[in-house]
């Protein structure tokens, strides 16, 4: 279980989140809306204590993750893992190397183990034939299918964190992307990998989330899934969702 | 920047220095990491330090020559040229040098791989940011330094044994013979001890300010110029520290 409780947080004067407040289980679908700069992706850093609140409590299976060291976020971490908007690859290594990256650093699986488990997950994601790749020749579909695999070769991740996965693709790779997050978190709950996916891109959440969570000035002012999401009263939310939705 | 906020940086890199230094010592070790920093900051600082380090001495020797001229005492240039060389000029230039090259160089890669989500994601995997990017970092440059300064020190006064032989023409021979005369236990380590202490506070300055980064291209630029001005004013202040150090140690008096 995820817990925000009253979480605050402003960058040097600017307040970002101003008392946010939400519950989520490992097994949701969850999708954050709201414009630039409203705090989307900071919730996902507030997830993994990559980022403190000021105020308020985070917590991850009861587990106040607030007042936790790096050495003891080790296991809250372990529970996600996240996919940055432009991939985060490690831009020295080839696409082997970034996917191999956790594996070899935990120094469990032989070299032979670690190849299969590499080509089996690029196998997954679609660009197998990419392996050899360095960061900077993929497009940026391919860049976000790689970050993609190299986070489940990180763990067995309970929940799939997406910042913006789909800003900057063109609709059918954006389509691609969406089937992908939806394969890895298929199955009936609570037996399925949960996703949180923070995004300005309404279509695309449509596509992969279940519950819809939209910030305005630091807080949440909706709370609920698509039908109510489409049907809303709030003439912000209303016009923000139009006008992307004409956009597409 | 108030006095508060200063203080805060202050403790953070202290922080960030003493867990690099512990992290040599502690397991995962990662030698793959450090062999290409020290490959990055030695022999890809060869070819600058040469050359910095010969225009260095000719420019010394050229103008020790001439003012010995005068004085009728220009057979002492090798004597003056070295010791100057060995124990100030030499270590400080070329590290001075290696803060423009390999200390910059430093902060804006740590920067990008900030601003890049890169280090966030090392932290998502549960690794010490500080031991996989910030150790081998100041291990090579602390090891390297040294290195460097040795060659340097040796083109330097190759340049200024040029300068003497054939611009104010006095024996080569004479030359490298003083050169060898001041080669003892005092000036050698005076020389050598510096160069240790200038790797590890760019290194670890650099890794601070590249770590540090805020704020885009905008505070990439700040903390590599920052990276680089902090660098070379530690430098300056512990070069004097140091020598005051060495003299008390060495029993050299001024």
């Amino acid at each position: 279980m995820i817990e925000f409780q009253d979480v605050t947080l402003a960058y040097n004067s600017n307040r970002v989140l101003d008392g946010v407040s939400f519950t989520a289980r490992f097994w949701d679908r969850l999708a954050f809306l709201g414009g630039s700069g409203e705090g989307k992706t900071t919730i996902l850093k507030l997830l993994l204590a990559l980022v403190r609140p000021d105020s308020g409590r985070i917590l991850v299976d009861g587990e106040d993750i607030a007042g936790l060291s790096e050495s003891q976020l080790r296991h809250v971490r372990r529970k996600f893992t996240i996919v940055f908007q432009e991939g985060a690859l490690f831009d020295s290594l080839s696409v082997r190397e970034n996917v191999a990256f956790c594996m070899r650093e935990q120094g469990v699986l032989s070299e032979e183990e670690i190849e299969e488990e590499v080509r089996g997950l690029l196998r997954k994601v679609g660009i197998e034939g990419s392996i050899d790749l360095m960061p900077a020749e993929l497009s940026g579909g391919m860049q976000r299918r790689a970050a993609i695999a190299r986070s489940m070769a990180a763990c067995e991740p309970r929940m799939m964190l997406y910042d913006e996965p789909t800003t900057g693709l063109d609709p059918l790779t954006a389509e691609n992307i969406c089937d992908l997050i939806n394969e890895l978190s298929a199955g009936e709950p609570p037996d399925r990998r949960g996703s949180i996916i923070v995004t300005h891109d309404v279509t695309a959440a449509a596509r992969v989330a279940e519950r819809f969570l939209y910030l305005r000035n630091g807080r949440i002012t909706f709370d609920g899934d698509l039908p109510g999401l489409l049907n809303t009263d709030d003439r912000e939310l209303k016009k923000f969702i139009n006008a992307l939705l004409l956009v597409r | 920047m108030n006095l508060r906020t200063l203080l805060a940086q202050a403790q953070d890199y202290y922080v960030l220095s003493a867990r690099s230094l512990l992290g040599i010592f502690r397991r995962p070790f990662y030698v793959r990491e450090t062999v290409e920093q020290m490959d990055y900051a030695g022999p890809g600082s060869f070819f600058i330090v040469i050359l910095v380090s010969l225009f260095i001495g000719m420019a010394l020797s050229l103008q020790i020559s001439t003012e010995l001229s005068a004085l009728g005492l220009k057979m002492y240039t090798g004597k003056i040229v070295g010791i100057s060389i060995i124990r100030e000029i030499g270590p400080v230039a070329i590290a001075l040098t290696f803060a423009g090259r390999v200390g910059s160089g430093m902060a804006s890669e740590l920067g990008s791989m900030v601003l890049g989500h890169q280090v966030d994601m090392l932290r998502v995997f549960g690794m010490d940011v500080v031991k996989k990017l910030v150790t081998p970092r100041v291990l090579s440059a602390t090891l390297m330094l040294p290195v460097l300064t040795v060659i340097g020190d040796g083109a330097a006064l190759f340049g200024g044994w040029y300068i003497a032989a054939f611009v104010s023409h006095q024996s080569g021979s004479f030359y490298w013979g003083q050169i060898a005369d001041i080669m003892n236990f005092n000036n050698i380590i005076s020389g050598l001890a510096k160069p240790f202490m200038f790797g590890f506070l760019i290194a670890s300055i650099s890794c601070y300010m590249g770590l540090s980064t805020r704020g885009g291209a905008r505070g990439l630029r700040l903390s590599t110029t920052t990276a680089v001005v902090l660098s070379i004013i530690m430098i300056i202040v512990t070069d004097f520290l140091l020598t005051q150090i060495l003299f008390l140690l060495l029993g050299m008096q001024a």
